[in-house]
């Protein structure tokens, strides 16, 4: 009884992650395997869905986060009479740590949720069985297609986001701070080199990957009517954030020994 | 930006709606402790556990910067400190709110309204605003202050920590609070109060109205969760700037 | 209490769900609506109870226009009302018990007087040993007749059943027509389904369909 206790929390707090572990793994072999021959149609829909139809959302958190860092910067810049400041710590901060982490947050809430909620939708209709009783491979149909292109969405919105971001941040220094724009631009290309701009492309391509991963394995397991879609909704979003955090916390350090 | 000001109109008016609801039917404490643990306590450990690895993440980048270009990390080490006091922390952990408590919110009032639990309500003389909406404001208001608090501490000592044990430096050197003025502490509390009050507004606003199913819910949580985000970042820029405004 | 419609339009967004609807309920009165699905019996029957709003046309409670009542008037008129709602609608994260004690919530009773109410109605639909279970854990035709509770328990003069054969098997569909055709003595009852079922002969039927709709027994009781 004793001995057993401790195991039984140890189990109730494992099993569940372990678990959890195994349906990522399965939804990345299992996409893995399909890549080679995935719909084109049915990639394209998702594209557009998951894709198209947020780049409002994406420009405007590029706007916003750009006009915002700028703020913060003239601060010190103020502070410190140091203009140059400015494109260095605005450039460096959001390329690196908030631009990605941000998009990211928001892209779970967007891409994330979607893409739950649909696979959540096809599931409890039961056309992902359906699909398989007329013996075609639901995975290879419906939901390959959606994790490829929620994947690509993100990394593709979020180099997006970086350039509107510097754009902004160019306009904001230019009216609220003076500063020309060929200066800003030219601290910006001084404090950055190639290699900054690729670790952050790199850092939200696994993001994207992984709000895909996530958000289609809560998804896929969902079950029981309205109440379940809201679920899996709901956890894709909260795990997508979580998977960020911690992806960040492990790739950062990473990223920053290789590319310096 | 036309969706942006459709769903901030509808936020006004739910939020006026709901302040009259209450003033009718009154609020209890009950409803509101509920809401608080359902929405505040259980994003702690998220909170917590992202903020410190967001803390760590932070000084790490820090530190590269400084070796880069001043060499010290006590130059650069408060002023990052600022910047997680007034803007990263504050906007972090609203973002942090908006995504668990935004989607939980949204996903149980929509399964709601398409259950027509929310009719029954309103049958049984029981107002839906004041029920549902208010506490999870109410909750959402005094919660994600506190909620700052806790991630900033995280964050703070998550990369106090990283410098020790990483960077072999002083860990304090980091959380100095050298520029840290009221200012500072002020427009940190004022992020986190209107995000508070926005976030559950943005995500009952579609939610308490869904028609149809299933896909309706999916909708509404999608929709509730990406405008209670979209929000924040708004509500922390004008903030940000009115009191770049006033400190200048 | 009396309700009536006066050439009532319901549009949602560019769809029309009900086409001016003319109809008269004294208290008494019994309307059973039937019609394949998306017909509006769900909208009818909430716009009677004033959870839907008139686009055109009116809803006449007692023969004042709802929509001209203050919000105190309209939830007295509203506790005249009670609704077995299509998709039963209980609370999974309450007790049957306390769902059924809903409507009394905030009516200023003693709490012996809430659970004597509640005792009674759950007595009533015969679900007096399931009072602590949660929704969740009850058959479908449990829900339903807690949802039946439910909508008794403050004694309405007006009765609405959504759908309340909905998924039954015959032998419980009969037990609760006779139950929903015991209790509507002396009330209003108007009850929707797809069909008219031979266990819930009710006096007066009419026919709601998708595009048009033929009404028989047009006559205002
Ligand atoms: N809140 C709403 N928003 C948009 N459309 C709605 C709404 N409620 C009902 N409708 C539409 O109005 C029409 C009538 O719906 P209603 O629910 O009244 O049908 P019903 O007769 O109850 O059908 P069923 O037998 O399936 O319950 C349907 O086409 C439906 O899609
Ligand atoms: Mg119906």
């Amino acid at each position: 009884m004793n001995t057993a206790a401790p195991l039984r929390t140890l189990g109730r707090v494992a099993l569940p992650g372990i678990r959890a572990a195994g349906a990522l793994t399965l939804v990345l072999a299992r996409t893995l395997r399909h890549l080679p021959h995935l719909s084109g149609r049915e990639c394209l829909r998702s594209l557009v869905l998951y894709g198209y139809q947020s780049l409002p959302l994406t420009l405007g958190v590029g706007t916003l986060a750009g006009a915002t860092v700028v703020l913060q910067a003239g601060i010190y810049a103020e502070r410190f009479g140091a203009r140059q400041y400015l494109g260095w710590a605005g450039g460096y901060a959001v390329l690196w740590e908030f631009g990605p982490l941000l998009l990211g947050l928001v892209m779970a809430g967007r891409v994330g949720a979607r893409n739950a909620a649909e696979l959540a939708l096809l599931k409890t209709n039961g056309q992902l069985e359906g699909l398989r009783g007329i013996s075609l491979d639901p995975f290879r149909y419906l939901v390959a297609p959606r994790v490829v292109a929620s994947a690509v969405a993100i990394t593709c919105l979020a180099t997006l986001t970086y350039f509107v971001a510097a754009l902004w941040e160019t306009v904001a220094a230019y009216f609220a701070l003076g500063l020309p724009a060929r200066v800003f631009l030219g601290s910006f290309a001084d404090m950055l080199r190639p290699n900054d701009v690729l670790g952050s492309l790199l850092k939200t391509a696994v993001f994207g990957t992984a709000i895909a991963l996530v958000s289609t394995a809560a998804g896929l397991a969902a079950q029981g009517g309205a109440r379940g879609v809201g679920r899996a909704a709901a956890a894709a979003v909260v795990f997508g954030c979580a998977s960020i955090f911690a992806l960040d916390f492990l790739i950062t350090p990473l990223l920053a020994r290789w590319l310096t | 930006m036309r969706a942006f000001v459709r769903s901030s109109g509808a936020s006004a008016l739910l939020f006026s709606r709901t302040v009259k609801a209450v003033r009718r039917d009154g609020l209890t404490l009950r409803a509101l402790l509920e809401q608080l643990h359902e929405l505040i306590g259980r994003s702690a450990f998220l909170v917590t556990l992202g903020m410190a690895f967001f803390g760590t993440v932070i000084v790490t980048i820090a530190y590269a910067q400084a070796r880069k270009y001043t060499g010290n990390i006590t130059l650069v080490g408060p002023a990052y400190f600022e910047l997680m006091v007034r803007e990263f922390g504050p906007l972090t952990v609203a973002l942090l709110l908006a995504s668990r408590a935004g989607a939980s919110a949204s996903a149980e009032q929509a399964s709601m309204s398409v259950n027509e639990q929310i009719d029954a309500l309103t049958l049984s003389g029981i107002d839906p605003l004041a029920y549902l909406v208010a506490p999870r404001v109410l909750a959402c208001a005094i919660g994600l202050p506190l909620l700052t608090v806790l991630g900033t501490v995280a964050a703070s000592l998550g990369a106090a920590l990283t410098v020790t044990h990483s960077f072999g430096a002083d860990g304090r050197s980091f959380i100095d609070p050298q520029f840290v003025d009221s200012g500072d502490v002020m427009c940190a509390g004022v992020k986190a109060v209107l995000c508070g009050l926005y976030i559950p507004l943005a995500a009952s606003a579609r939610a308490i109205t869904a028609q149809g199913g299933a896909q309706a819910v999916g909708r509404a949580v999608t929709t509730g969760v990406v405008e209670a985000c979209m929000g924040c970042l708004v509500i922390d820029f004008v903030v940000a700037a009115a009191f770049w405004g006033i400190t200048r | 209490m009396e309700l009536a419609t006066s050439h009532l339009v319901v549009d949602f967004g560019p769809h029309r769900a009900l086409d001016d609807v003319s109809l008269h309920f004294p208290l008494g009165s019994q309307l059973l609506l039937y019609g394949p699905s998306g017909g509006g019996k769900t909208t009818l029957l909430k716009a009677l109870a004033g959870l839907v709003l008139p686009t055109r046309g009116q809803v006449l409670w007692n023969g004042r226009d709802r929509l001209t009542l203050s919000r105190g008037e309209t939830r007295d008129a509203q506790a005249h009302m009670g609704m077995v709602f299509q998709t039963d609608a209980l609370f999974d994260t309450l007790t049957v018990e306390r769902n059924v004690a809903l409507p009394l919530e905030r009516k200023g009773l003693s709490a012996a007087a809430v659970e004597e109410k509640v005792a009674n109605a759950l007595a009533r639909v015969g679900l007096k040993a399931a009072a602590q279970k949660r929704p969740e854990h009850l058959s479908g035709g449990m829900r339903k007749r807690a949802g039946i509770a439910r909508a008794l328990v403050m004694e309405p003069w007006v009765l609405f059943a959504d759908d309340p054969l909905a998924g039954l098997d015959p032998e419980t569909a009969a037990g609760i027509s006779a139950l929903l055709l015991e209790v509507s003595h002396g009330r209003t009852l108007i009850a929707a389904m797809p069909d008219p079922h031979p266990s819930l002969p009710l006096a007066r039927t009419l026919r709601l369909t998708p595009m048009a709709r033929d009404v028989d027994n047009r006559s205002t009781a």
